[in-house]
């Protein structure tokens, strides 16, 4: 891991650098600023730099520098000559390191009663908003001066829940026409026989949407997998790694570790929803690691062919931890087009950052804001009718961002407009 | 001025976000992808308007500090380098993108718009931007401009002087200019082609009109594996001699494949010493016909195997791989030193064989992946920078490829750019006069030598490579597709013979019309054409003469003999006299002797004739008509309007030697014409071969106007031996047809005048508004101060009056 890399690891990681730049178009800090110290290629030049005593990591403008690396892993996802991500999580560590100062504010936000908490704030502001303001509450909010212009922000990002079945359909409903549908019940594919998976909850997922969590374990259990909830999981440890919180990232490893390894031995998966806990989870060394498997791959592997009618044009939004961790970019896409009616479209800059990253919203709100704004403006110009992702985090960011830009335009999460599918593809009452 | 003074300015100019003085910035911007360091800036300004970057350039200039302009540091020559305390311009936020103009192939972009962002722009509408430089995911329009940049797929269409109608720059006072009108013939002294390539030393690029060229209809790329390196660029020759023209051939060699396999896992065989990858394009039939050819030549020299890419995406990830090469260097080394060398394609089997003796005589490791269709290598000499003995040789044995390579007729640089890396070396190529002529057009843009100094040109203390005799008698080097003659010959003469081998100069047939029309017909000579600098449509899709022109001896008005290009496709050796030259009028310099580009000349040439076309065509059927045109690799098109009768519609294209090529062309006009209510046109066809005698191509009347003589816009009224023609278009490019609120009622442009007539060539016209005359009147007096050659009377009249 970046924490033991010693002199000689980290001088050998960084001569793989050969600076020619063609990172700096996937960086989102670098599109957001055009300040090429705000680069992959800038940081790992600086870095260079610190390790040859030149210059002070806490020297203000390098550890800014370093500090507003996402960490998305979109450089290293492009670097022909293999630069490591050991390499730019180092980076950031540094950055931690000389300001020990910037973590407890939002050493908080990976508690799940907090999370909850702001799940439940968020539609309460949301739906009062709306109410107020009407659907363009964002941008009206967004004009006004300096104060107001920040909580906007902060209303903004509040975490998105797509809410219970009732109220997901009847936003799918607005969306495609909501015409009958029809029946195609007669023949599901025999359901895959008793595939055993064990849920990873994830604290993201439980605490801010738990409907979708459920409605994802229905269509499991639909398609014919046998779930067991390991009890005594916890969060997955991304946010307290982003906080670069070692201690607590440790801490969660163990309690999950725990959790799950009486259930390894009898289970084929371990399904995760979130991209961002799934690709902490792979991360780790073990046995557990080697089990998990996201939601949408599996969805795809399982799903009946026969998934019902949704005429919508999505456009697809894959997280960094997906696109670039785990290398799942495929999968969704295979998934939708089994839905009839669906088109899928690519928004260009696909494999840059949404700006969510962890707690980088939280952390950087107003270079967040400007990366969430163009994200927003990339999905809405593919002209779709709604967005779809895999991760809670892009999910607020994003709405957020489409507020703004584009608040005819929902974000949704693609387990969701699956489970819409498959209620489509057979008699209503059966999902709901 | 102090520094805190000229930092306060510039934040009050451009806004206090945008100036950064900080130590991370300061530090990054001194550095980009040539590994080299030179100064540390003492700020850099990142504008986010073209007139908020003329206020900074402006603002330089009064506190005489240099400055220099970075797109996306991809730079490998190290163009875009700071000198100590000098103010680093970034165009990272000038990225507006103009709508595609579809009908004119055009897009404008400001100079941080990023190559590939343009190509994703403009697919939609079936165009693209040609030039493809390895970095096009980061490197910019602005930067592509400046360093006058290439790739792979610049071998069939140019590189980007070509691709860049209308430029908009800053001169090193910060004045704004747009130079070009975007038309497709310009005469005049060409700033255009001299900004472009010329490393932002002489002004700075603010936003391009592009030209865009169609998608082809159908692409077939091979992949041919061969046993040895030598055999690779043999068989290149014998697929560039052969009459094809492929769209790209690239080879990469054993080492590159390494890297390249281990970054991408491509799945290319490793236990072979090289691959080509062979790009033909062109319609369904034909892309697929010429692959099958280009197939037969490549096993013929020795391939292994040849194989087509299955689908659009293997023929992508091929392409990734070939475009990322040189990163995955990175995992041979932590350092490489990238170079470009070109040399005459008859040189290249050679130079690659010389290559293997200098690795081993440094003890070195060279990885090469290179564009072996325009001879133009890249041996990527790689070591690691920790070895101050490896570092050492490995710089000696750069330098010794350079030299090489010039003992070969070649150049030290063909995309990349002299900047830094090659300022040692460049004076090992220029004769002391073009040395002189180059310092000295520095100083008529930029007096005090603000404008990036410390690039391009080499110390002043250098001795210049000795003259290159003028040569005195034509010389084909056919395997090298060069022909060079002395001025005084005859086109028609050098067309003849390169006929005899399927070959000729793409500036179009030398005419017989001497006696019937405003025109030099057989007369017309090396010399005339240089002075000219126009073309025929049968140079389709080229912009002057200058896009074939690759060498050039010329004489000053006060005698001093230069020589300036080389006889090779690529070339980017210091500011480009030749294009300055070319078109100029003869104004400011006599031509002694040339190089030309030979390419495949025509299997058969054919003419469309419409003689009921309406004055002016619908928005619907001009737009089809254009589709057509696109559709079919931009055939010449010409309109003629006649005071007594409708005006004459003209389609001329020329095909390759098989009938069914043109046949489609010909059914598509048919429908077009039976679409939009058109009579059927008439046709007439003759072999290529019949280039070498005009007087046989009577049965053409398009052809045979074809000339250099007859791309002229006319507006002769009242020649005795014209038909009253009231306007004669010539597109070679979609752009002029029937677009006359293009065409100035006043023919003072650089297109709409008539170059020769009566046998003589023209004086230079009046150039339009956006040019600044005072530099231009600085080039007449660098290039012929005693006014010996001759000055036009605008010329004249801006030198005395100041204005004109």
């Amino acid at each position: 891991m970046s924490g033991s890399l010693d002199r000689t690891q980290l001088d050998d990681l960084r001569q793989s650098c050969v600076e020619c730049g063609l990172c700096l178009p996937n960086c989102a800090t670098y599109l957001a600023t055009g300040n090429e110290a705000q680069s992959p290629r800038g940081r790992l030049l600086l870095l260079g730099e610190v390790l040859d005593g030149r210059t002070d990591a806490s020297e203000p403008s390098v550890r800014e520098t370093f500090d507003q690396c996402l960490g998305c892993l979109a450089c290293t996802a492009t670097c022909p000559s293999g630069v490591s991500a050991d390499l730019l999580a180092y980076v950031r560590r540094l950055a931690a390191d000389a300001d020990p100062n910037r973590r407890p504010p939002v050493r908080l936000l990976d508690r799940r009663a907090v999370l909850r908490t702001l799940r439940v704030v968020g539609s309460l502001v949301r739906g009062a908003a709306v109410r107020l303001l009407g659907a363009g509450w964002r941008g009206r909010l967004e004009r006004t001066p300096g104060a107001g212009r920040r909580l906007a922000r902060l209303l903004g990002t509040l975490p998105v829940d797509p809410g219970s079945d009732d109220a997901l359909i009847a936003q799918f409903e607005t969306l495609d026409g909501g015409g009958p549908r029809p029946a195609v019940s007669s023949h599901h594919r025999a359901p895959a026989a008793g595939l055993r998976v064990a849920v990873f909850k994830g604290c993201a997922d439980a605490s801010l949407m738990p409907h979708t969590s459920r409605r994802l374990q229905d269509l499991l259990r639909r398609l014919g997998c046998e779930l067991t909830v390991p009890e005594g999981q916890d969060c997955c440890g991304a946010l307290a790694s982003h906080l670069e919180s070692r201690g607590r990232t440790s801490r969660l490893r163990r309690r999950n570790r725990r959790a799950f390894t009486p259930h390894l031995g009898h289970c084929d998966h371990v399904v995760v929803a979130a991209a961002g806990c799934g690709q902490e989870l792979k991360s780790q060394p073990g046995d557990l690691s080697d089990m998990v498997i996201d939601a949408v791959s599996l969805l795809e592997r399982l799903a009946p062919v026969d998934l019902g009618p949704v005429p919508l044009r999505v456009a697809v939004h894959d997280p960094c931890h997906a696109r670039h961790g785990l290398g799942v970019v495929e999968a969704p896409r295979r998934l939708l087009a089994r839905i009839p009616g669906v088109v899928v479209l690519e928004p260009a800059e696909a494999e840059v950052c949404c700006g969510s990253a962890g707690v980088y919203g939280v952390q950087h709100p107003e270079m967040s804001a400007v990366m969430g704004r163009r994200k927003a403006e990339a999905l809405a110009a593919t002209g779709c009718d709604a967005v779809v992702t895999t991760n809670p985090g892009c999910l607020g960011q994003i709405a957020d961002g489409l507020a703004l830009v584009a608040p005819h335009i929902p974000i949704l999460p693609l387990t969701d407009l699956v489970w819409y599918a498959a209620r489509a593809s057979g008699p209503r009452k059966e999902m709901s | 001025m102090s520094t805190p003074d000229l930092i306060r300015d510039l934040r009050r100019a451009a806004g206090r976000s945008s100036v950064l003085d900080d130590a991370a910035a300061c530090s990054v911007y001194a550095r980009d992808a040539s590994h080299l360091e030179h100064g540390r800036p003492a700020c850099v300004v990142l504008p986010e308007t073209v007139e908020c970057l003329r206020q900074v350039v402006e603002l330089c200039a009064c506190h005489g500090r240099p400055f220099v302009v970075r797109g996306g540091g991809t730079g490998l020559s190290g163009g875009a380098l700071p000198v100590d305390g000098a103010v680093v311009i970034g165009t990272s936020r000038l990225l507006r993108l103009g709508p595609v103009d579809v009908e004119r192939s055009r897009v404008h972009a400001e100079p941080g718009v990023i190559n590939d962002a343009v190509t994703r722009h403009a697919l939609p509408h079936g165009l693209h931007f040609a030039p493809d430089p390895s970095s096009q995911s980061a490197a910019t329009v602005g930067g592509n401009v400046a360093e006058n940049a290439g790739g792979p797929h610049c071998l069939k269409v140019g590189v980007t002087a070509q691709h860049v109608r209308r430029l908009d720059w800053i001169d090193a006072r910060g004045r704004a200019w747009t130079t070009g009108r975007g038309a497709a013939f310009e005469r005049g002294v060409d700033l255009r082609g001299l900004l472009c390539g010329s490393e932002g030393t002489l002004g700075v690029v603010t936003g391009a009109e592009l030209l865009l060229q169609p998608v082809p209809e159908a692409t077939v790329t091979l992949l041919a594996v061969f046993p040895s390196l030598a055999d690779a660029t043999r068989a290149v020759v014998d697929l560039m001699t052969s009459g094809l023209v492929p769209e790209a051939c690239e080879i990469v060699d054993r080492v590159m494949l390494g890297a390249v396999e281990a970054a991408f896992g491509f799945g290319f065989p490793t236990d072979v010493d090289a691959v080509m990858i062979c790009e033909m394009a062109g319609s369904v039939g034909a892309a697929g016909e010429d692959a099958a050819r280009a197939e037969a030549v490549l096993r013929a020299a020795g391939a292994r195997d040849v194989n087509a890419a299955a689908d659009e995406d293997e023929r992508s990830r091929l392409w990734m791989c070939r475009k990322k090469a040189f990163g995955a260097v990175g995992r041979l080394a932590p350092a490489y030193i990238s170079m470009d060398v070109v040399v005459p394609l008859g040189s290249l089997t050679t130079l690659v064989e010389d290559i293997q003796t200098i690795k081993t005589e440094h003890r070195v490791e060279v990885a090469t992946a290179f564009h072996a269709g325009d001879g133009n290598l890249h041996p990527g000499v790689h070591y690691d920078d920790r070895d101050q003995d490896l570092t050492a040789r490995a710089h000696r044995a750069a330098d010794a490829i350079v030299m090489r390579a010039l003992e070969l007729k070649g150049s030290c640089t063909g995309e990349h750019g002299v900047g830094l890396e090659k300022r040692h070396l460049i004076h090992h190529q220029l004769d002391a006069t073009s040395l002189q002529l180059m310092r000295g057009v520095k100083t008529v843009f930029d007096p005090h030598g603000l404008c990036n100094p410390d690039k391009l040109l080499p110390a002043s203390d250098v001795t210049a490579a000795s003259p290159v005799p003028v040569p005195d008698r034509p010389d084909f080097r056919w395997k090298s597709l060069t022909v060079t003659a002395p001025a005084a010959t005859p086109l028609a003469v050098l067309q003849a013979e390169a006929l005899t081998r399927g070959l000729w100069i793409p500036v179009g047939a030398a005419s017989r019309i001497r006696a019937a029309g405003p025109g030099l017909g057989g007369s017309v000579t090396v010399g005339d054409l240089v002075d000219a600098g126009t073309v025929g449509p049968s140079l389709l899709g080229s912009t002057s003469v200058g896009d074939a022109l690759l060498e050039l001896w010329a004489e000053t008005g006060d005698g001093r003999i230069f020589h300036a290009g080389a006889p090779v496709l690529k070339n980017v050796a210091g500011y480009d006299l030749v294009r300055l030259i070319s078109g100029s009028g003869g104004i400011l310099a006599r031509p002694l002797a040339a190089t030309w580009q030979l390419k495949p000349a025509p299997g058969c040439v054919a003419c469309w004739t419409w003689s009921d076309v309406p004055p002016t065509l619908s928005g619907e059927s001009r737009r089809d008509f254009l589709r057509v045109l696109r559709r079919h690799g931009q055939p010449a098109a010409a309109v003629r309007e006649r005071a007594s009768a409708g005006p004459v519609l003209w389609v001329l294209a020329a095909g390759r030697d098989r009938a069914w090529d043109l046949d489609r062309l010909g059914d598509d006009l048919t429908a077009w014409s039976e679409d939009h209510g058109l009579r059927r046109p008439s046709m007439q066809r003759q072999s290529g071969s019949d280039l070498a005698n005009p007087s046989s191509l009577a049965g053409l009347p398009g052809w045979a106007c074809g000339s250099p003589d007859w791309t002229l816009l006319t507006r002769r009224e009242g020649h005795p031996d014209w038909p009253r023609p009231r306007r004669l278009i010539w597109q070679n490019r979609p752009d002029l047809l029937w677009t006359p609120e293009v065409i100035p009622e006043e023919p003072v442009g650089w297109f709409a005048d008539t170059v020769f007539a009566d046998g003589r060539l023209q004086s230079l016209p009046r150039p339009p508004a956006g040019v600044p005359v005072e530099l231009l009147v600085g080039l007449k007096r660098l290039f012929d101060p005693d006014d010996r050659l001759p000055v036009p009377e605008w010329l004249a009249a801006a030198r005395e009056g100041g204005t004109w």
